[in-house]
């Protein structure tokens, strides 16, 4: 009964917020714990009394602050110096300065839409096909999440009561693999497309490009050194960037207008409440997933299958594949962690850290795959080429990712690397 | 327009206006924390100011939001729908938001317990000890005043949010529907 409510309210397009909370009621009904329903409203509360969160309106609030202060541009421009001259070398500086971005903004779709509005005229003015030119910045976007800071991360670290800290450090290397392994796909692209050349940049203009970028690096230097080493906590780290996005944005661009922080916040309160509420209702559900045992029940079938915890990696993968395909990620990470987290450290050894980074970077890949790849929809929206055309160029880079997520799977000590050396 | 939708107009500003300001206030809280730390004074009443401005700002920014219908819901299947179809299925929602204002209200009204407070002329020791509810006896970890002062956004946000959920079911008119992702977050800043 619990699970068909669950599945009906689900589908018939109720908020998941709310699916979550529903299923609570429904489930505390049915089971008679009515002495649950009055701890109901302050459990509801208490899901959010957690300082980690706060990093979340404040990373958002970062990246705001990054787009109103023309940080973005110096950016793509910085990234032209390097590879600008190559064949291709717009596609190049897309993927470059997504790398970037992705040190500063911590959400796929928000990424991408940053970035979709800049480089996506700006490719196809140069003769790009559309739809590459899309799929390259939708793949771009995919880093965001991996590369800390992330929203992910944040409530990953938040439901694993472990350090977010630690986490957005665990991400380092397999942000960069990802990187690396889209360079590596772009360029054999390139033996099948036709990538136009651009113009070599003279010296006096990349120094000057050069220069110009420099104010908008101490934002990523100010979010990761913070907190790599032990300045601040990544919720202050987040304040003090966008301290430090402010005085870029004023002082040395000026570009950044004090007269649209009004707006700016109250997108950042429809923003941020989505992802709290979503929090705050998870830890009513969690209800369900602690009295029916469902951690315990799955473990016992999935160690009848193997006791093998890069097999465990393997399942676990190709069940978070099609859960990403169907469910927002943020959603499906709040439903998973509380019943696979157990299981995964406790049956399979694994380390948390692995666990989370592995889980996140999957559910990243389902927001590019339809039918519920928001973050395809937002391409497309802003591209305005159909989805389906922008799978066909974006699915090599989505084998890419896929190649990363099993190389880590495999290899633990990848994500674990920097937090030993601490 | 009917009262009830001016009504909800005006609710709906001030959940707005009220949560962008906690907005603002909770990076000053945290910048304060670092710049008082880092002088050797720190406040120590500062974090817990401020994961409580950012409750707040989360349930009332969660109020606005449905109010809007802008929060994250799988389309899949109404998508797929014909629009008519479509459009009975999106009062179904609007009813399952409602009920769960509704039950909320009745919960926060038990835990708040008021007409039983008040009958024992607001003695909060007297009504704990008699009821077994401690909700007006505990205090904040830091900030020096009772907690149930700020678990009252909860009474407050089932008001609002069965205002808004009532007001979507019996006066509809144009909103944007629930939509599959997050609103991008940068996607309207710059025109």
């Amino acid at each position: 009964m619990v699970a068909v409510s669950f599945a009906f309210f689900l589908f018939v397009g109720v908020p998941i917020a709310l699916v979550l909370a529903l299923t609570a009621m429904v489930y505390i009904f049915i089971s008679g714990n009515e002495v649950l329903f009055l701890s109901y409203p302050q459990q509801l509360y208490g899901g959010l009394e957690k300082y980690g969160l706060l990093a979340i309106p404040l990373f958002m609030l970062v990246g705001e602050l990054m787009n109103e202060g023309g940080i973005t541009q110096r950016l793509i421009k910085f990234a032209s110096v390097f590879v600008g001259s190559v064949k291709g070398g717009l596609a190049y500086i897309n993927l470059i300065a997504n790398m970037f971005m992705a040190a500063i903004i911590g959400s796929t779709n928000a990424q991408i839409a940053v970035m979709g509005h800049i480089m996506i005229p700006e490719m196809a003015k140069r003769g790009y096909d559309r739809n590459f030119a899309t799929a390259v910045t939708a793949a771009g976007g995919l880093m965001s999440p991996i590369i800390p800071p992330s929203m992910l991360f944040v409530i990953f670290g938040v439901l694993a009561q472990i350090s977010i800290g630690d986490m957005f450090l665990a991400g380092i290397i397999p942000g960069l693999m990802m990187g690396a392994s889209f360079l590596v796909v772009l360029a054999i692209l390139g033996l099948y497309y036709e990538y136009p050349s651009e113009k070599k940049m003279g010296l006096r203009d990349s120094v000057q490009s050069i220069i110009a970028a420099i104010p908008s690096f101490s934002i990523p230097v100010v979010i990761i050194g913070g907190i790599a080493f032990g300045i601040a906590t990544p919720t202050e780290s987040a304040a003090l960037a966008a301290v430090a996005s402010i005085i870029v944005g004023t002082v040395f661009h000026r570009e950044f207008k004090p007269q649209r922080i009004p707006a700016m916040l109250i997108r950042l309160l429809s923003n941020s409440a989505m992802v709290l509420f979503l929090v705050a209702t998870a830890n009513v559900f969690g209800w369900i997933v602690v009295y029916e045992k469902i951690p315990q029940t799955l473990a016992l079938h999935l160690q009848s299958l193997t006791n093998d915890p890069f097999i465990f990696m393997l399942l676990l993968n190709l069940l978070l594949l099609f859960i990403g395909m169907l469910i927002d990620a943020i959603a499906a990470l709040i439903l998973i962690v509380p019943i696979l987290l157990p299981i995964a450290i406790t049956s399979y050894g694994i380390d948390p850290f692995h666990f989370g980074v592995v889980i996140c970077l999957n559910l990243v890949i389902g927001l590019l795959t339809p039918p519920v790849g928001t973050a395809l929809f937002v391409a497309s929206n802003i591209s305005g080429c159909s989805p389906a055309g922008i799978m066909k160029p974006l699915t090599p880079f989505l084998i890419a990712a896929i190649g990363v997520l099993i190389v880590i799977s495999w290899q633990p000590q990848l994500v674990t690397m920097l937090l030993t050396q601490q | 327009m009917t009262y009830l939708q001016k009504l909800n107009s005006l609710v709906a500003q001030f959940e707005t206006l009220l949560g962008a300001l906690l907005a603002f206030s909770i990076t000053i809280l945290i910048l304060l924390n670092v710049i008082t730390r880092s002088i050797g004074n720190s406040l120590f009443w500062v974090d817990e100011a401020a994961i409580s401005a950012m409750v707040w700002m989360g349930f009332l920014g969660a109020s606005v939001s449905l109010h809007y219908r802008q929060s994250v819901a799988v389309t899949i299947l109404t998508e797929a729908l014909p629009s008519k179809l479509a459009r009975q299925f999106g009062h179904i929602v609007d009813f399952c938001v409602l009920v769960f204002a509704i039950v909320l209200l009745i919960l926060t009204w038990l835990w708040f317990d008021p007409l039983t407070l008040a009958s024992y002329n607001f003695d909060t020791k007297a009504f704990s000890s008699n009821t077994f509810n401690f909700i007006y006896s505990e205090a904040t970890t830091t900030l020096g005043f009772r907690k149930f002062w700020l678990w009252l956004i909860m009474p407050l946000f089932s008001c609002t949010l069965t205002l808004h959920a009532l007001t979507n079911l019996f006066c509809p008119k144009e909103t944007s529907s629930y939509q599959s992702g997050d609103v991008p977050l940068n996607d309207q800043t710059k025109d």
